[in-house]
């Protein structure tokens, strides 16, 4: 026979464990609400090469004719990488007006971007622009390599063309002087539209659902 | 500080007396929080090695997702690993207050605090990457604030942030580093556990066995019955309306949100500093009550006794410079936490902080007998410091001659051997509850001394009939009465002890043949 003080004891201890754990369950997985209902989400997000903005040079041959074979760079360019402005208009409301760069200390790594903005629910007319700030720099020299028949001979047989390829490519790797979009979307209520950039299509594109692979 | 420190102590005692009316302080779970904590990774071990065979860093949501939904095992070991980890988080951050409040922090047990910290840390990183593990709603949440915190520091050369913006799937190798982290943290955690009780001799690392399966018994319960929630599986186009958010690991995570990562980087880098800074903070000169021990090379017999008893390895046996065969022991005051333990293991009463050796005691017990006239008394109760007042004062209201001693570890045999002999009916030893002495051992060797023959023993011409050992426990008054009643009633059944004059001492330990006279 169990005297009554000692169940009761054992009552109230056996009720506060199981309030305890209750307590600890509930604490565990507390339905939070981080939004305000009827709020969506616009998200901008690419990541990509800035241009280069250069003043380029032609290398005289007398010039070459100083350096080893293997350093003999028919066009030396000096510059920076351009910055960007980037205006977000929501129906004509101005959402973001800042001023993007490169990453990095000296800005020379790619813009990253990543913004995200309340949007109020419904349809909504959306501008976003990314231009460029400077203006373009002196590449004539680009358009005309000098020619250095006799150091494109052997092992470096091809160079100035293989110069002039790989600036191309890193002219067309790089996020255009100007991106635009200007459209009309749909914010339905707790749903998120991210805005990115296409490197191959080197434009803005919308997307409200994962990407499908290609 | 010190005033937090007060405020501190007012809380836990209330606290402790509200879990010791419950459960008795036998197993009083909040005596017990660092066993708890400690018990609770044992468990997260074991679920976890079963949780991460069915884990897959290519569909981390759809695998966790499988195991939730499988009724037998997976749903309820997951539960009980999410409990686990929020019962860890709760118990370390009770076993931290506790130690603040006591001012068990500082000097010789920083080294306990800052480690635990770390690995407290440690086990709370931990958690929040077995979150992510899982990939839902808050998963995902928390990963992208994590995220955002961290590349504000120079450490990735592309944002972390743009894993999680949905232009592109989130790559495998994050869920393999998450799960690579998530393993490691208790990797690191087992090194700063073992800095932990590095200074302290015994440790006690598990609660006591009914606490233990009760514990874990009760949280296998609420697994099954309430199995801890899943959420939608993440997805970068989706808000949400709500979010199944553990507030126990991520209370911050609603108020971070709102914040700069400037902002919540300074308040970490505060809380951090002030956490680290605490043993510095509640320092005390190391004189008066809290001076290290010190030993008589005079009376030290080299009995290796004292090393054997304290719980701080603080004490070591070394050649002596004299011409004696024997060693001598050795006090390192940077160990020492002055709870004078060593004190109670001396026979010669060679050893103790200033003023609470075995002859400061026997000193201090001679002054309380003139003045109190403890001839004719019945019993006498010999209370702990930590004794709450309120059961002192209810045992001088019943008659009983108290004595107060800094703690019952602490005291020596020959004190109880002294009131005895001077004629009081009994002597009733009132001690903390022993997984809550502050000293560690205290009761433990104690009841040692006085029943089993440890070093420095009882006497066998004290009758042990006449001695009692109790333990006084805030919030249970009526189990001191009772232990005072119970004691009472078993020596009136005894006939009236002769008083035996002055006592004199043995004052040598067994196993060393040299005796010094008592002075």
């Amino acid at each position: 026979m169990i005297e009554p003080r000692r169940f009761l004891r054992w009552t109230w201890a056996t009720v506060a464990s199981v309030a305890a754990v209750f307590v600890l369950t509930l604490a565990s997985g507390a339905a939070v609400s981080y939004h305000r209902a009827g709020e969506a989400r616009l998200r901008l997000s690419w990541s990509a090469r800035p241009e280069r903005i250069e003043s380029c040079r032609a290398v005289s041959r007398e010039q070459l004719e100083r350096e080893e074979e293997h350093m003999r760079q028919r066009v030396e360019c000096e510059g920076r990488f351009a910055t960007y402005a980037l205006r977000v208009e929501a129906d004509g409301r101005r959402v973001i007006e800042s001023v993007v760069r490169g990453a990095g200390l000296r800005h020379d790594r790619p813009v990253y971007l990543l913004r995200d903005f309340a949007i109020p629910s419904g349809v909504r007319h959306v501008r976003v622009v990314f231009a460029r700030r400077e203006r373009k720099g002196d590449e004539a020299a680009l358009a005309t390599p000098a020619p250095g028949a006799e150091s494109d001979t052997g092992l470096f047989a091809g160079r100035a063309e293989r110069e002039a390829v790989e600036r191309a490519r890193r002219r067309r790797a790089a996020i255009p002087a100007t991106l635009v979009l200007d459209t009309v979307m749909t914010f339905a209520p707790g749903r998120v539209i991210v805005i990115t950039f296409d490197a191959e299509r080197r434009a803005l594109e919308v997307l409200d659902q994962p990407r499908q692979p290609r | 500080m010190r005033i937090l420190e007060r405020g501190a102590r007012r809380v836990l005692t209330a606290l402790d007396a509200t879990a010791t009316r419950l459960y008795g302080w036998a197993w009083n779970p909040v005596h017990q929080t660092g066993t708890v904590a400690m018990a609770m990774l044992a468990v997260l071990i074991v679920t976890g090695l079963y949780l991460v065979m069915f884990y897959r860093v290519g569909s981390p949501a759809a695998s966790v997702a499988r195991l939730a939904a499988d009724p037998w095992l997976g749903s309820w070991v997951r539960s009980l690993h999410r409990y686990a980890s929020d019962l860890f988080v709760v118990a370390a951050a009770v076993h931290a207050f506790r130690m603040f409040a006591q001012s068990r922090s500082w000097g010789p047990r920083a080294v306990a605090w800052l480690s635990g910290l770390v690995a407290f840390a440690a086990g709370v990183a931990c958690a929040w990457t077995g979150f992510v593990m899982a990939w839902d709603t808050f998963g995902e949440r928390l990963a992208r604030e994590g995220s955002r915190l961290l590349d504000v520091l120079p450490i990735f050369s592309e944002p972390l942030s743009r894993i999680f913006a949905g232009d592109g799937p989130v790559p495998s190798a994050f869920f393999f580093v998450n799960l690579f982290v998530h393993i490691a943290l208790p990797l690191g955690m087992a090194v700063a556990l073992w800095l932990h009780v590095s200074r302290v001799a015994r440790p006690v690392l598990l609660p006591p066995k009914r606490l233990l399966w009760g514990i874990i018994g009760t949280l296998t319960a609420a697994s099954v019955v309430l199995p801890a929630p899943l959420g939608e599986p993440a997805n970068a186009f989706a808000l949400g309306r709500t979010t199944p958010t553990d507030l126990i690991v991520a209370w911050w995570l609603p108020l971070s949100e709102r914040l700069t990562a400037g902002e919540v980087w300074g308040a970490m880098i505060v809380i951090a500093l002030v956490a680290v800074s605490v043993p510095r903070v509640m320092r005390r000169p190391r004189e008066g009550r809290l001076a290290p021990s010190v030993v008589d090379p005079r009376l030290c017999t080299g009995c290796n006794q004292c090393p054997q008893d304290c719980p701080w390895e603080a004490i070591t046996m070394v050649p002596r410079e004299d011409d004696r065969p024997t060693l001598l022991a050795q006090v390192d005051p940077e160990r020492c936490v002055s709870c004078g333990l060593c004190a109670g293991s001396c026979a010669p009463m060679g050893v103790g902080p200033p003023g609470r050796s075995g002859r400061d005691q026997l000193a201090a017990a001679r002054s309380a007998l003139d003045v109190g006239r403890v001839d004719g008394l019945p019993i006498v109760a010999i209370c702990c410091e930590q004794v709450p007042r309120g059961h002192a004062a209810e045992l001088r209201g019943r008659g009983v001659f108290v004595h107060s001693v800094s703690c019952v570890g602490n005291l020596h045999s020959s004190v109880i051997e002294l009131f005895v002999r001077q004629g009081a009916t009994g002597v009733i030893v009132f001690g903390c509850p022993p997984r809550d002495c502050v000293s560690r051992e205290g009761p433990k060797w104690l009841h040692e001394r006085v029943f089993n023959d440890r070093e420095a023993e009882l006497q066998p011409r004290v009758d042990r009939r006449r001695v009692r050992i109790a333990t006084a426990a805030p919030g249970d008054q009526a189990g001191t009465v009772a232990a005072l009643g119970s004691f009472a009633r078993e020596l009136a059944a005894l006939e009236r002890p002769d008083r035996a004059g002055s006592a004199t001492f043995e004052l040598a330990c067994d196993a060393v043949a040299s005796a010094e006279p008592a002075s």
